[in-house]
């Protein structure tokens, strides 16, 4: 009896030791995980970004997603990487309706049906699980990929939800925040706009244009779904494709308006080539339908009925939103 | 023998010690108060996307989306202490989290009012005044010249007198021109008697109320109300009767 009060007492502790044991030392010798906090640098206008605290960032984490981002190796075939379609140039975007991966860490709702939503985590295991389908054995047995994986988070078997952690956290420093825009807001920049410039803000936002309502903010987007009256019938490859509810159709996520010169074309569909054909759209080509947007507060009129003078305002105002220092960062672009 | 007590006292005084680090805290502490935010058309829960209401202007019309922000709320209570509920808080018709706003530790006592502030006052109601969510960029008031953030956005669909045209309204209340046009609302209600207990207060808002009393509001003609002070001016005077306390319960 005696022993086994003993063996019980034995058991507990061990019990406790081991629930407080550190992980066991990378069998690989060389390997060691020790990594460098990383802090995600936005400005003061932006609004608070969202981690996931299962992720934390780390400089080896980043380097690590930016490898992974440009290569081909996330696709079974070797056919393509995230940046075949998300080109750098492009603000992270390409022919015919990728939609820019540019802030997505302020996004809560992501692809045009909003098929995913949550953080940058989710949208990225969503790629490497369902979109690309990647073998994660070929990482595994890679020549370099284990012992980055190990330095950025201390694993030695290589799971999709490591890639898409380390994918998260270098799309977290994909961040668009000088453009012509941000320079004319700030005070003290000694960048103006021109006239048509400020035109074309105004227009913007006002309920004149009332763009605002869904472009607004820093960020362009509002990360909500509307139906913006494309169609007299929308159709049901949007949110009601995810959601089933009628109420949904014809609803498609806001995408930002950053950068939006150089991500033609435009819509869910590509149907518009260029920024002139698009607020030609929301002046006069506006289409009522049962679920069209209240915030189209002028469907009814066709649009907000804008002058040539006012769509070349507008148009002027929307390039102001271009980011060359973002499309030419060298910390985004390939590093293989 | 006394070596075998002591071993079975040690057993069974780590276990009791587990069980207890465990044990999920009593809930014999001090009360609590839960805000319920509810809405309502002529009394009725409101239905989303149904053009089945009509208002004093002799329109149809239906609510799709609904966002305000109350701030400063207080209960009150008898002996003439207050507590503050939340500084700010955003209810999204659409969003369930936004619901209910629950204050913990609320001292004994007998409360019989509760006060707050439709909108944002002049010292929130600036650029950046509030905490840089997307929620609140969402809510942004962008307008040249103004500042701050929308108080309120209600927005539906109506059939301008009946003539078959479905057109949108946006309802958009906020500071413009110079003018805050925020206001206080302050309601009595039967006693909630909290003795280290829990009590919801459920606080409804018609929406028909914006549209008439003592005021009658006209969908047409309305189409851009963030810049028309008159327009404001005519929504903050019918907001006056558009709060109630619907019930008062202990859970």
């Amino acid at each position: 009896m005696k022993n086994l009060y003993f063996y019980l007492f034995c058991f507990l502790s061990l019990f406790i030791y081991l629930s407080c044991k550190k992980d066991a030392v990378p069998t690989n010798p060389g390997w060691t995980y020790d990594p460098t906090p990383y802090t995600v640098e936005y400005p003061d206008n932006f609004p608070i970004m969202v981690f996931d605290e299962d992720n934390p960032m780390t400089v080896e984490g980043v380097e690590l997603g930016r490898m992974l981002y440009y290569d081909t190796l996330l696709h079974p075939n070797g056919d393509m990487a995230c940046a075949s379609c998300h080109d750098q140039s492009l603000s992270f975007a390409s022919f015919p309706t990728v939609l820019p991966h540019v802030n997505l860490g302020w996004n809560t709702t992501f692809l045009w049906n909003g098929k995913v939503s949550g953080n940058i985590e989710d949208i990225m295991l969503f790629e490497v699980d369902d979109f690309f389908k990647t073998d994660l054995t070929k990482f595994n047995n890679h020549e370099t990929y284990p012992k980055l994986f190990y330095e950025a988070f201390e694993t030695e078997e290589i799971t999709s939800v490591h890639a898409s952690r380390a994918l998260a956290q270098f799309l977290r420093t994909v961040i668009s925040s000088d453009s012509r825009y941000d320079k004319i807001i700030t005070s003290g920049s000694g960048v103006f706009p021109t006239e048509e410039e400020l035109n074309g803000y105004d227009i913007f936002f006002t309920e004149r244009g009332d763009c605002f309502h869904c472009h607004g903010g820093i960020l362009f987007s509002d990360n909500l779904f509307h139906n913006n009256g494309l169609d007299a019938e929308p159709s049901a490859n949007g949110l009601s494709e995810i959601t089933g509810d009628p109420l949904d159709l014809g609803k498609y996520k806001t995408p930002t308006l950053r950068n939006i010169a150089l991500t033609a074309p435009y819509m869910h569909d590509g149907r518009f080539q260029t920024l002139e054909e698009v607020v030609d759209f929301y002046s006069d080509g506006v289409q009522p339908s049962a679920t069209i947007d209240p915030l189209m507060k002028q469907a009814h009129n066709g649009g907000i009925n804008l002058t040539e003078e006012e769509k070349d305002d507008l148009v002027a105002f929307l390039k102001t939103l271009t980011d060359t220092t973002f499309t030419n960062n060298p910390a985004f672009s390939n590093p293989f | 023998m006394k070596k075998h007590t002591f071993l079975k006292i040690s057993i069974f005084a780590f276990i009791l010690f587990s069980v207890l680090s465990c044990k999920k805290d009593e809930d014999n502490g001090p009360g609590s108060i839960t805000i319920q935010l509810d809405h309502t058309v002529k009394g009725d829960p409101v239905e989303i996307e149904n053009i089945k209401y009509t208002c004093q202007a002799g329109h149809t019309f239906s609510v799709v989306n609904l966002k305000y922000y109350l701030s400063e709320i207080e209960l009150h209570a008898k002996d003439g202490s207050s507590i503050s509920v939340v500084d700010v808080h955003l209810r999204d018709i659409h969003d369930l989290s936004t619901e209910q706003y629950t204050v913990e530790d609320i001292p004994d006592g007998d409360y019989n009012s509760i006060s707050f502030i439709f909108g944002l006052d002049e010292t929130t109601n600036v650029d950046g005044g509030l905490e840089n969510t997307i929620e609140n960029i969402n809510m942004e008031w962008p307008i040249p010249g103004d500042q701050g953030y929308h108080y309120m956005k209600f927005e539906g669909r109506y059939d301008s007198l009946g003539t078959g045209v479905i057109r949108n309204f946006n309802i958009h209340t906020g500071a413009t021109m110079g003018n805050q046009n925020y206001f206080e609302v302050s309601m009595p209600f039967s006693e909630a008697a909290v003795r280290s207990n829990s009590w919801t207060i459920n606080v409804s808002m018609d929406l028909n109320e914006w549209l008439q009393n003592p005021n009658t509001y006209d969908f047409d003609g309305m189409e851009m109300i963030m810049m028309n002070q008159a327009a404001q001016e005519l929504l903050k005077a019918n907001g006056a009767s558009v709060f109630s306390i619907a019930s008062v319960r202990k859970n």
